[in-house]
């Protein structure tokens, strides 16, 4: 069976298909500049013919239906029709506190996204329905299955997710923590407790997910019961422009003090804070650069960044009593070694020790702890495509094995 | 009805900057139509514009070249072909706009909307100049355009369902609510702001307190972002006046202009653009005689 994974974001769509006798990539792409005269096209199959092009895309809606078309390209697709496509897996940014686990999206599911949903993520929502609707219209014969980056979270306890404001906000509009990056934790939880040769249900694992948005997860007994990000993905650690955490009283005293409204404070804290706030550059090769220049801000940044990951590390191992192994993934957490050493040197408290060779590998995913390490410390790469890909297949094959 | 995404704007004064902008930031292309004095400077006022979000971290880096890269300046009228949406922000002078537009009628495609954001002439008189009445409505933008949240929509019984509809969604694109109104002269914002702003200036004629004193209560006492003075210095008195002067044909003297705005006009204090109206403002239209200064001063 074929599983089509989509991921449309603000104005991009990434694709993969996957041959899922095998877990095997047949095709993959993005397509970005969505809403330009020179949006980009990038399109590889399995034979790694590649195709690059610059089009007018204007709409999802197109781009959707120019990713299909590469898929049934003779030249460089990789199926002859579209009906061999046995389900589509949308990646959605929100769940809210309706879709806890993957759904076959029908109507109402939709309607729902559209009018209560899109609000919570008014940057991405949009696009991932647009993905949704545009994918019924072209195939309609075709499963469409969501898949929330929330779910995964939908598990924490009621302490660890309401905020201590007046409750009746929580009842009124639903103003709680719901986490994100779901789809990544739960994979690393899985490949974490694979690699240990441990079943997840008897582990303590914090995940780590260190990319362009950052967020930890505690995860106990293979289901998350705290993670760092909250209402919005704005909430938790320094990242590459967002602020993480702060005091929100201080945001009502630079509203007065620097005569702006509150649209404002919304994109200084999501554009222009994290890394680039401190140190004017919001990629973190561009800081570790700074830092091996010794360049005071740079240094800086850095040192905020790492600071604050420790902080949750010990808090999540406090929430949890414990914990048996970390895992670093994304972007930053799996190219960043000397990040993750100084992580782990700090934590020696916990008995946490990495041997330092390890650590310098680059590979898919590797243990980092030393042999008398009491927590096993990993390195994973991501891939939330194949979970998505995973659960897209279940609910179609339930579909199947019903109406058999 | 064909997707808008490329508009074309006439006149580059505040209304058509601002216009231009908001357009361009929700990702519309647009061609700015300069004409008249000071046009040579949208380019670098819009630029100044977007720096000052940009140091009030309303924008980032990126995104302020991506909304300038959206904005064309032409004096070209020719170039009005390419357009799928024509707005009108020109002076308030019906022989002026009627002239335009008839040109632009003749340019543009036959299925092209036309907006008039007229604040005192109405879609009914101009309508009669034009091959295409149906696709005349009213859309009166409110400055600063890129902070206000509402249009008043306005149409004659020509107007058709769907150039309503359309308008409808092209301003809801751009972040407002359009509100439908009954076409007439000043419609509500601007029959309401020349009201304030005259009572607010027969008050200073009357030496019942100081501009800045009268600002200040107007301020507190709504929760207001500007008072009626600094709103008349940043449309320019001028405007004012001649809005007052159309509204008095109209309605009568309920609309007879306070002598102090006559005389500001003669003395050539318009407001921001001149530096000086009710208030001192520099070269990039900041107040310099801060209210708080004044105030302690006291």
């Amino acid at each position: 069976m074929k599983i089509l994974v989509l991921n449309c974001g603000s104005s991009s769509l990434k694709y993969k298909l996957y041959d899922m006798e095998d877990e095997s990539v047949l095709a993959d792409g993005k397509i970005e500049r969505i809403g330009h005269e020179n949006a980009q096209i990038t399109h590889q199959s399995l034979d790694h013919s590649q195709i690059d092009k610059t089009t007018p895309i204007f709409e999802h809606t197109v781009a959707v239906v120019e990713c299909l078309n590469l898929l049934v390209d003779p030249e460089y697709g990789v199926i002859s029709d579209l009906n061999e496509i046995t389900g589509v897996g949308h990646r959605v940014l929100h769940g809210g506190e309706y879709f806890k686990k993957s759904v076959l999206v029908t109507d109402s599911d939709l309607a729902y996204m559209d009018n209560k949903l899109k609000e919570l993520g008014p940057l991405h929502m949009p696009a991932n329905i647009m993905g949704i609707k545009a994918c019924q219209d072209i195939m309609p014969q075709t499963p469409q299955v969501a898949v929330f980056d929330t779910a995964f979270h939908s598990t924490m306890p009621k302490r660890a997710y309401l905020y201590a404001i007046p409750y009746v906000l929580y009842e009124r509009h639903r103003v709680r923590k719901y986490g994100f990056h779901g789809t990544s934790h739960k994979y690393i939880a899985g490949r974490v407790a694979d690699l240990i040769g441990e079943d997840v249900t008897k582990l303590k694992i914090i995940s780590c997910h260190l990319g362009n948005g950052a967020s930890l997860a505690a995860i106990e007994g293979g289901i998350s019961v705290d993670t760092s990000m909250g209402f919005t993905p704005l909430e938790g650690l320094m990242m590459g422009t967002r602020s993480g955490d702060i005091d929100p009283a201080a945001l009502y005293y630079i509203m007065k003090k620097e005569n702006i409204p509150m649209a404002n404070i919304n994109t200084m804290l999501n554009k222009h804070s994290g890394l680039y706030g401190i140190a004017g550059v919001g990629d973190m090769r561009d800081v570790q650069k700074g830092v091996n220049e010794k360049k005071p801000m740079h240094t800086l940044a850095y040192e905020m960044y790492e600071y604050r990951i420790r902080k949750f590390i010990g808090s999540y191992i406090a929430a949890m009593n414990g914990v048996d192994a970390i895992a670093f993934t994304a972007g930053i957490g799996e190219n960043t070694p000397r990040l993750r050493e100084i992580i782990c040197d700090n934590l020696s408290f916990f008995g946490i020790s990495i041997d330092k060779q390890l650590n310098q590998q680059r590979k898919k995913e590797f243990e980092i702890s030393a042999p008398d390490s009491r927590v096993k410390v990993y390195v994973i790469s991501t891939d939330e495509e194949v979970i998505i890909a995973r659960d897209t297949l279940q609910l179609v094959a339930n579909v199947h094995s019903q109406s058999n | 009805m064909e997707k808008i995404r490329r508009i074309a704007i006439l006149g580059s004064g505040r209304l058509g900057r601002g216009i231009a902008e908001n357009a361009a930031t929700k990702g519309y292309d647009v061609t700015l139509f300069a004409q008249g004095a000071g046009s040579q400077n949208a380019p670098y006022r819009i630029e100044r514009s977007l720096d000052k979000k940009l140091e009030k971290w309303a924008i980032t880096e990126g995104e302020k070249r991506v909304i300038l890269s959206h904005i064309n300046y032409s004096t070209d009228l020719k170039k009005l072909v390419d357009a799928d949406l024509v707005i009108e922000a020109t002076i308030d002078h019906l022989y002026t706009k009627q002239e335009l537009l008839r040109t632009a009628d003749r340019l543009c495609g036959p299925n092209v909307i036309f907006l008039l954001t007229s604040a005192t002439l109405c879609v009914s008189e101009i309508a009669l100049s034009l091959s295409r009445p149906n696709l005349l409505v009213g859309a009166r933008f409110i400055p600063p355009v890129v902070d206000t949240t509402v249009v008043e929509l306005s149409f004659s019984s020509d107007t058709s369902k769907d150039a309503i509809n359309t308008t409808k969604e092209f301003i809801n694109n751009l972040g407002k609510k359009p509100i439908l109104v009954q076409e007439s002269p000043g419609l509500v914002n601007p029959r309401t702001l020349v009201t304030l702003i005259n009572e607010a200036a027969y008050l200073l004629d009357e030496g019942v307190s100081s501009a800045e004193a009268i600002e200040m209560i107007i301020i507190g006492s709504w929760s207001m972002q500007q008072g009626p003075f600094e709103m008349a210095d940043r449309m320019g008195i001028d405007i004012i006046l001649n809005w007052m002067e159309q509204l008095q044909q109209v309605y009568g003297d309920r609309y007879m202009p306070a002598p102090i705005i006559r005389r500001y006009v003669q003395q050539g204090r318009l407001g921001v653009k001149t530096g000086i109206g009710f208030f001192r403002y520099n070269e990039d239209g900041q107040r310099i005689d801060n209210l708080d200064n004044k105030q302690e001063e006291n």
